[in-house]
């Protein structure tokens, strides 16, 4: 049967992928932030997850302001990297997984989650930027991957607690399926960040510390956070934390910490970065 | 588990956060064409054709006289109040080879420069930025 081996949070800056691309992560600025996923790039090396879940959320490249899916599972065979205004990364396409997508995708319906189905479409940073902090900058990528794109962009966005119970949710899908497969699941974005008005740049390293707390043990407190304390405490684009509940919440009742990150600043963002398994 | 909020409620509590616009269906609905328009110059013809005639290209899309100009004018606080989105105006600073901190610095009053060394610093504290009516 497939399992849900372990849960990856990370923010999804876009410069982090311009450092990459542009061979400058070892550099005064970059350094720092890339020696926190070292030991993860080694631990992903010896796990060699067959899939990967990858909780991310679209900014206005794949979905437009005229189609905006609260939760939309990506089916299809290959995604390629979007064009996000400077011409589209040059990374690997990457791989989709077909058969579990789908049989996540119907589980999922009949677990009363109304999920989007999209065969086609662009990934952007928000996918490709986890990838290359995990796996620096491969040939080709070494899982598959299945995009699972949330709307947090357009309000109201999906509440804490049903991210939460989505993640359960996703978790039973999983465990549902008859092929062996290891499956690991990654929630991505935050950390605090406000790229808009006149309190851009906003930054709560103790919040935002308090919520990693939070995700580690049997605590499930952050399902409970209501937007405004985000937007309050962690401005408004911090509101992407949501996704790392997706993560958290597929990881059952109680967690383990493996590794844990956390720099200010990259560029107007906090980075924050987990790793963490069942216990 | 559920803990509906009043949508009224829920949605006056974002104008309670000083210098932010939180993107609600009334933003949305206002900035539609606007955010299409930005939208289009992930195209790289989109992008030759914006870049040769700025003017003709904005009378694509019907937008407001205000949106138009402010695109023009690239007053990014401005457009947010005209119903942008910073993922969707992030098209237009993209095109003008600005990165983000270039451009999200521009709506703040401080120099890129100013604004990068708060950055560089820790960033922004929230103290006394959470709430307007409660200053904390």
């Amino acid at each position: 049967m497939a399992r849900i081996s372990a849960g990856v949070a990370t923010s999804h800056v876009p410069l982090l992928g311009v450092a990459v691309d542009q061979g400058k992560t070892r550099d005064a600025y970059f350094g720092p932030i890339f020696a926190g996923y070292d030991w993860t790039k080694r631990w992903e090396a010896e796990q060699k997850p067959d899939v990967i879940v990858l909780v991310y959320n679209d900014h206005a490249s794949a979905f437009d302001a005229n189609i905006i899916p609260t939760f939309a599972i990506g089916t299809g065979e290959h995604f390629k990297p979007a064009d996000e205004g400077w011409g589209p990364r040059a990374v690997p396409d990457v791989s989709g997984h077909p058969d579990l997508a789908w049989h996540i995708a119907q589980s999922l319906i009949l677990d009363d989650f109304d999920m989007t189905i999209i065969n086609q479409m662009d990934v952007d940073h928000g996918l490709t930027v986890p990838l290359s902090m995990m796996f620096g900058t491969p040939a080709a990528w070494p899982a598959k991957v299945i995009p699972l794109a949330v709307n947090v962009v357009t309000y109201p966005v999906p509440s804490g607690n049903r991210c939460w119970m989505l993640g359960e949710a996703i978790r039973r899908a999983v465990e549902s399926f008859p092929e062996d497969l290891n499956v690991q699941i990654w929630g991505t974005g935050g950390m605090s960040h406000q790229l808009q008005g006149q309190r851009a740049g906003l930054i709560n390293a103790e919040w935002d510390n308090r919520f990693m707390d939070s995700l580690i043990g049997d605590s499930d407190a952050a399902r409970r956070i209501p937007h405004i304390e985000y937007l309050r405490e962690t401005g408004s684009e911090g509101i992407e934390m949501v996704m790392w509940l997706i993560m958290r919440g597929a990881l059952g009742e109680r967690t383990r910490l493996l590794h844990r990150h956390y720099h200010v600043p990259c560029s107007n963002t906090a980075i924050g970065h987990l790793v963490l398994e069942p216990d | 588990m559920s803990d509906k909020a009043d949508i009224q409620d829920y949605l006056a509590a974002f104008d309670d956060i000083p210098g932010t616009r939180i993107y609600t269906a009334k933003r949305a609905r206002q900035g539609y064409h606007l955010n299409q328009f930005a939208m289009s110059l992930m195209k790289a013809e989109n992008r030759e054709a914006w870049k040769a005639d700025e003017k003709a290209y904005l009378e694509r899309w019907p937008m407001s006289e205000a949106q138009k100009q402010a695109v023009l004018a690239r007053d990014y606080s401005l457009l947010l109040d005209l119903g942008g989105n910073i993922y969707f105006l992030a098209k237009v600073f993209s095109t003008d080879g600005l990165s983000f901190v270039q451009a999200v610095s521009t709506m703040t009053g401080m120099t890129v420069e100013e604004y990068q060394a708060m950055m560089n610093a820790g960033g922004r504290s929230p103290k006394g930025v959470r709430s307007i009516k409660d200053v904390y």
